[in-house]
């Protein structure tokens, strides 16, 4: 599958490697990938989201991201869907946390595991999919980080809802980057 | 309007998006329960086998997916 992957792209799938090697997670997930996008500079998706204003909001991003992750992969729109099934998740990261310590559904704690190779979750490699499938719709030859963000951003999963929350939609993405391409084809 | 609160608005509304999304967040919550409830027993000294019966999955099927840890 990573054959048709760009540079910058491959650099993004390892970057969510060193993200989860950083943060003690013992998965490589959506949180982990938008992050080591969050990383990249000089890239197609690094002008995207510097055009739509994220980069100097990356604290921010990344602060959510957290907050996800200690939640156990649940974003603040999932922890509203579940309220309405009368589900509080609130309640349930804390009796945990109360019993295996903060963070516990964070899974694991920074620096363990060291060098030990992480499995993407089922989250993570559905949005490789689609960043695939967004690449060939798009008539365009390689994978590239633009079309990882466009797959991100177009899913149902935390890191979708976190840039949404941050004013970067599937539309507006495909807005810069369809402007961005009309320059350069002009 | 952030997303959160818009989604809090129509859970009223009975939109199947709402319910269906519950469902996804909940499997994603699912699995870091039971990857703490799993290392907690490990830590305690439990074998896969007795874990694995406790879960109602096969022996293999929990080391398969938690044994690196």
């Amino acid at each position: 599958m990573f054959e048709r992957f760009t540079a910058e792209a491959r650099a993004v799938v390892s970057g969510a490697a060193e993200q989860a090697e950083r943060t003690g997670s013992d998965t490589i997930g959506e949180p982990e990938l938008l992050l080591a996008l969050l990383d990249r500079t000089d890239s197609p998706a690094a002008a995207a989201l510097a055009a739509l204003g994220l980069q100097a909001r990356r604290a921010s991003v990344a602060d959510a991201l957290a907050a996800v992750r200690r939640r156990g992969g649940v974003s603040a729109a999932d922890a509203a869907a579940l309220a309405g099934l009368g589900i509080d998740v609130d309640a349930i990261v804390a009796s945990v946390e109360r019993e295996h310590g903060v963070g516990a559904l964070a899974g694991g704690a920074p620096g363990r595991r060291r060098g030990v190779r992480r499995r993407f979750t089922a989250e993570a490699k559905s949005v490789l999919e689609r960043a695939l499938r967004m690449a060939v719709a798009r008539g365009e030859r390689a994978l590239g980080d633009e079309h990882l963000l466009l797959a991100l951003t177009c899913g149902r999963g935390p890191a979708a809802v976190v840039l949404a929350d941050h004013g970067v939609t599937h539309a507006a993405v495909l807005r810069v980057l369809d402007a961005d391409g009309g320059r350069r084809a002009g | 309007m952030s997303e959160a609160t818009d989604l809090a608005e129509r859970a009223g509304d009975r939109d199947p998006r709402v319910g269906l999304r519950a469902v996804a967040a909940l499997r994603r919550l699912l699995e870091q329960l039971e990857a703490v409830q799993v290392r907690s027993a490990r830590a305690k000294g439990w074998s896969w086998q007795e874990i694995a019966a406790e879960l109602g999955i096969s022996r293999q099927a929990v080391h398969k997916k938690h044994g690196r840890r």
